[in-house]
C-alpha cells in the first residue's frame, strides 16, 4: 500500500537548522504536512492533540529526551503504535539497544543524508 | 634558652658542686653521672636543634618554591584573560557557524523554489545562489583560526599546570570515586553521551543489521557489537 504523502509528520529536535533540514529533506521526498517541537515535552503535548503518521525525533534534548519522548509514547495506548524513528547523534550501542528495547522503530546517527532518511522512513511505513 | 645554654649550666652546677670539696662518694657518684647525662643530653638536644632547623628551612624553602611556582602560574592572567578569551572565541564560533549556516540554507531554499518553467534567467540566479553559498563557506576560515586560538589556550595552561605539578612533585592520588552531580546522574541514566570523536561509535550498517526484519537484539549481538 502507497504511503500518504499528506500524512502529518512530526519532527522533535532542539536545534533549529537540524529541523529545517529534516523538514526540507521530506519536502523534497514529497511530504507536504510536516509539523515540529523543540523537545520531548512539546512534542507529546502535540501528539496527544494531533494524529500524526511518523515521529522523527532526536535525542539529546531539554527537558524531555527523545528516549523519554519514545517511552512515554509507548506507553500511551492512544499513541503506541506511531512510528517513530530517533535521529541522532548518540551512536553508542547501548543507546541503540536502549531505543530498540523501548519499542523505536528505526536509528538514524547524524550526520545522514537524504537517502539514509528515505530508505529509513521506507523501513518503517513502507514505500513512497 | 637554647639547650646547648642549658647544658652548660647544668654543668656550671655540677663544677661548682665539685668545688665544695664534697667528700661523701655517693654524692660524687651522682655528680658524676650527672656530669655524663648533662653532656649527653647537650649533644641530644644540639642534634635535635639541628634537625628542626634543618626541617624548617626546608619548609621554608618548600614555601618559598611554591609561592615562586604559583605566581608563575599566573592565575590571575588565566582567570581573567586566557579563560574568558577562549569563551569569547568559542560563542563567536557558534554565532559565526550560525550566520553562515542561516545564509546557506536559505540561499538553498531560494534555489530550490525557483522554477526553470517561472523566470527567464534561471541559470544566472541558480549561479549567482550557488557563489552565496560558497562565499558563505569562507566562515570555515574564520573558525579554523578562532578554534586555533582556543586550543592554543588550553595548551597554555595545560603546560603551566603540568611544570607546577612537576616542580612541586605532585603526584595523582587513587581515590574513591566521586559521587556523581544530580545532572551527572540524569545524564548516565537517560544514556545523553553526545557526539563521539572521530565519527559514530556504531556505524549506520551496524544499526541497520540490529533493525533488520525479525532481528532482535539477543546479547551476542550485543557483545559483538562490543568486542
Amino acid at each position: 500500500m502507497a504511503v500518504d504523502l499528506s500524512m502529518p509528520v512530526l519532527v522533535v529536535d532542539d536545534y533549529k537548522t537540524m529541523v529545517r533540514i529534516i523538514r526540507n529533506l521530506l519536502k523534497q521526498l514529497g511530504f507536504q504536512n510536516i509539523d515540529d517541537a523543540a523537545d520531548g515535552a512539546e512534542a507529546l503535548d502535540k501528539m496527544k492533540t494531533n494524529k500524526y503518521g511518523l515521529v522523527i525525533s532526536d535525542w539529546n534534548m531539554e527537558p524531555m529526551t527523545g528516549y523519554e519522548l519514545l517511552c512515554e509514547v509507548r506507553a500511551d495506548d492512544k499513541l503506541k503504535k506511531t512510528p517513530f524513528i530517533m535521529v541522532t547523534a548518540e551512536s553508542k550501542t547501548e543507546n541503540v539497544v536502549a531505543a530498540k528495547r523501548a519499542g523505536v522503530n528505526n536509528y538514524i546517527v547524524k550526520p545522514f543524508n537524504a537517502q539514509t532518511l528515505k530508505g529509513k522512513i521506507t523501513a518503517v511505513i513502507g514505500d513512497f | 634558652m637554647s639547650a646547648q645554654h642549658a647544658a652548660a649550666q647544668v654543668r656550671d652546677a655540677i663544677d661548682n658542686l665539685r668545688s665544695q670539696n664534697v667528700k661523701e662518694r655517693q654524692l660524687v657518684d651522682v655528680l658524676a653521672l650527672s656530669e655524663e647525662l648533662s653532656s649527653a643530653m647537650g649533644t641530644f638536644f644540639t642534634s635535635i636543634d639541628q634537625s628542626v632547623r634543618d626541617e624548617f628551612a626546608a619548609i621554608s624553602q618548600f614555601i618559598s618554591k611554591a609561592r615562586q611556582e604559583i605566581g608563575d602560574l599566573r592565575p590571575t592572567d588565566i582567570r581573567n584573560k586566557r579563560l574568558p578569551a577562549a569563551g569569547e572565541e568559542l560563542e563567536a564560533i557558534v554565532q559565526d557557524t550560525e550566520v553562515a549556516t542561516e545564509k546557506i540554507m536559505q540561499t538553498a531554499e531560494d534555489v530550490l523554489a525557483l522554477s526553470p518553467e517561472h523566470c527567464d534567467d534561471y541559470d544566472q540566479q541558480v549561479q549567482a545562489k550557488m557563489l552565496d553559498i560558497i562565499e558563505a563557506c569562507s566562515f570555515q576560515d574564520l573558525t579554523g583560526q578562532r578554534v586555533s586560538k582556543v586550543v592554543n589556550a588550553l595548551q597554555h595552561i595545560e603546560e603551566r599546570m603540568s611544570r607546577f605539578a612537576t616542580e612541586m612533585g605532585i603526584e595523582d592520588h587513587e581515590s574513591p570515586e566521586e559521587p556523581l552531580s544530580d545532572e551527572e546522574k540524569r545524564r548516565r541514566d537517560l544514556l545523553l553521551n553526545g557526539p563521539a570523536i572521530g565519527g559514530p561509535e556504531t556505524s549506520q550498517d551496524d544499526i541497520d543489521k540490529m533493525f533488520d526484519e525479525g532481528n532482535d537484539v539477543s546479547q551476542d549481538d550485543i557483545d559483538a557489537l562490543f568486542a
